[in-house]
């Protein structure tokens, strides 16, 4: 499904050079709740965001579901960005000024479909996290956890190949934590909806079905520690 | 569909107006409004004086003495101008007037008004008509009688006199007999002289024992053909030349006259455009520093949007949407502020009060103008954002 080949990612800093990703290969299959770990300022979220196409790497090659990425066109990049990839942020990043249901509707909104059919769908999705009755509710006023499925609706709603999720549980306590992780883990099961997961807490990365180690801008697979 | 969410989105930023998205308003609505105000009142002025000489038709001249004259005392003589016809080929007929500022006592109410003294052809050459009674005639020529505008008379009428035909007033010195009202006639920048429909006519016979001011001054003519001005200028003078020692005349023509008022017009439109233009631009900088304010501030939306798929083609698109529909909503208030201004100018100037669609057409032009050029370069900025760090920085 993802596949990444020898991924380069070097920053400039004024006049030095930092490598943040120094040769990254792997590949993530449909239907897999894959959990990256790593030290802050290791390059998980560098990663993720070029996972997500939101980054483009200095070197190597990226495929989506066997398809080459090339970077120089923004509007290819941005629509399989739409289409193919769901985020979730730690700090949920939901529009402020918008509500719960208008939230959630926006990546249909930039595939060009009907308001009706637009908020029908989202409807749909509030109704899979649990958020329907607070569909026309802004932001400010949910609790942290309430946003973050809110945020998870929004990004499962246009049926993307994979889910990215960037420290989902990061600004949560352990309980809403573990209910959000479970939530994934059952869409993972029942309807095959691939997930990477970046996480710090090792009790998240160790209910995942697999587990990566992010050091020093190099992947160590450590799959077989967590298989259980 | 795009277009009506980014509407919504720009209305929503609009009503929880920011003070510097009024103050950029503020200059937009002025500019609109000078512009739309500029054009409205151009557009009643010239429908108002083709009114006019619609109704006279454009082959009447207005001759007076020239106040350059050698002698400065010298007026036109009545016979020889009412004779004029007989002896320069060009000319119709005339109709030689007299006007006079007089005091107007009616109960316990003075007023200063006009009075004009005429002769029966001047009904011919102004085609003023009757609404009751009858006109002048030159048979009246040594009757105090006289006829009044039609808002005198209405005047007359709110203020108790229940048959104004038939009733004496005194104007000045004389007593008078109301033997008719005119039709209203439209005033204003033609040939006509002024005050018609507040005022008083009799006849010239008349008018010049009582009057205070006696000499004709002025006279109008109906010409056979339109004749260049020089010759009209070169007949008259020799014959009233002949006539009056030292009496010099000068023409002026409807086609002067609207030429005149286009000259005007055009220094009205002058200052009005430049105030208008210079509140545009001013404007116009407003709302682009609204709108580079407007993108720092949301950057962060912008990096969400970016990564929930949109284009940076979207994101232009939605500032620059933004950005429009800022100015339009200030054009509109701009556009009824120019119709109001214009009202009111024509409402004072008595003049009829049309709505030029072009002006309002023009209007919304412009300010989608002001709102795509102001909103471009910000707009840009926005589509630009590297939604990356846009994400990360709180
Ligand atoms: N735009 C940038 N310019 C320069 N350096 C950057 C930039 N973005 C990231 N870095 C650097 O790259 C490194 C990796 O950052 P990244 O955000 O990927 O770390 P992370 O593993 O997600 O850390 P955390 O766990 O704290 O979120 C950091 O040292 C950071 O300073
Ligand atoms: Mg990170």
């Amino acid at each position: 499904m993802l596949r990444l080949i020898d991924i380069h990612k070097t920053y400039k800093v004024g006049p030095e050079e930092v490598e943040v990703l120094k040769g990254i290969s792997m590949t993530i299959e449909k239907g897999e709740l894959f959990a990256i770990i790593g030290p802050s300022g290791s390059g998980k979220s560098t990663l993720m965001n070029t996972m997500g196409l939101l980054d483009k790497p200095t070197s190597g090659s990226y495929f989506i579901e066997d398809t080459q990425i090339t970077y120089d066109d923004d509007r290819v990049i941005s629509t399989l960005r739409n289409r193919k990839i769901g985020f979730v942020f730690q700090s949920y990043n939901l529009l402020p000024r918008k509500t719960a249901i208008e939230n959630v509707g926006i990546p249909l909104v930039y595939r060009g479909l009907k308001k009706n059919e637009i908020k029908e769908q989202s409807m749909e999705y509030l109704k899979r996290v649990e958020m329907d009755k607070w569909a026309n509710y802004k932001p400010n006023e949910l609790s942290g956890g309430q946003q973050q499925r809110v945020a998870i609706a929004r990004a499962l709603v246009g049926n993307p190949a994979i889910i990215l999720a960037d420290e989902p549980t990061g600004a949560l306590d352990t309980q809403t934590g573990q209910e959000i992780l479970t939530f994934f883990k059952q869409l993972n099961e029942k309807e095959g909806i691939t997930f990477v997961i970046i996480t710090h807490d090792p009790d998240i990365a160790r209910q995942c079905k697999r587990m990566a180690e992010l050091r020093d801008g190099v992947i160590t697979d450590r799959q077989r520690k967590v298989d259980r | 569909m795009m277009l009506r969410i980014n509407i919504n989105e720009a209305l929503e930023s609009l009503s929880s107006a920011k003070q510097r998205t009024v103050l950029a308003l503020i200059g937009i609505i002025i500019g609109i409004g000078s512009v739309i105000g500029m054009i409205s009142i151009g557009e009643i002025v010239k429908n108002q004086a083709l009114k006019q000489f619609e109704d006279m038709g454009i082959n009447i001249i207005t001759v007076s003495k020239d106040y350059d004259s050698p002698n400065k005392m010298v007026t036109f003589p009545l016979s020889g101008t009412l004779a004029l016809g007989k002896h320069v080929p060009g000319i119709a007929s005339v109709a030689p007037y007299i006007v006079s500022g007089t005091q107007f006592s009616h109960g316990s109410k003075n007023a200063f008004i006009d009075m004009l003294g005429v002769t029966q052809s001047f009904f011919d050459i102004c085609k003023l008509t009757v609404r009751e009674g009858r006109l002048i005639s030159d048979l009246d020529s040594y009757r105090y009688f006289c006829i009044i505008g039609s808002d005198f008379a209405d005047s007359l009428q709110k203020s108790g006199t229940k048959n104004v035909l038939g009733s004496d007033f005194k104007f000045g010195k004389r007593i008078y007999t109301v033997i008719g009202v005119i039709n209203k006639v439209s005033e204003g920048g033609g040939m006509l002289p002024g005050g018609l429909n507040k005022g008083v006519i009799t006849h010239i016979t008349t008018a010049s024992r009582s009057f205070e001011e006696r000499g004709i001054n002025t006279f109008l003519a109906r010409l056979k053909k339109i004749q260049p001005v020089p010759v009209l200028q070169r007949e008259l003078n020799h014959y009233f030349g002949a006539k009056q020692r030292g009496l010099t005349i000068k023409v002026s023509t409807a086609e002067q006259l609207i030429e005149g008022m286009g000259k005007q017009m055009r220094l009205f439109t002058l200052l009005l455009g430049a105030i208008g233009s210079i509140s545009l631009i001013v404007g116009g900088v407003g709302v682009m520093n609204v709108m580079l304010v407007s993108v720092t501030e949301r950057r962060k939306e912008i990096g969400i949007r970016r990564a929930l798929g949109a284009q940076q083609s979207d994101i232009q698109s939605q500032f620059i949407i933004e950005s429009v529909t800022l100015c339009l909503a200030g054009g509109i208030i701009g556009i009824l502020l120019g119709i109001t201004v214009s009202y009111i100018f024509a409402y004072f100037a008595k003049w009829d009060f049309i709505v030029s669609y072009a002006a309002i057409l023009l209007g919304v032009g412009v300010s989608t103008a002001v709102g795509v050029f102001s909103g471009f370069y910000p707009a840009r900025e926005a589509a630009r954002v590297d939604p990356i760090t846009a994400l990360r920085g709180e």
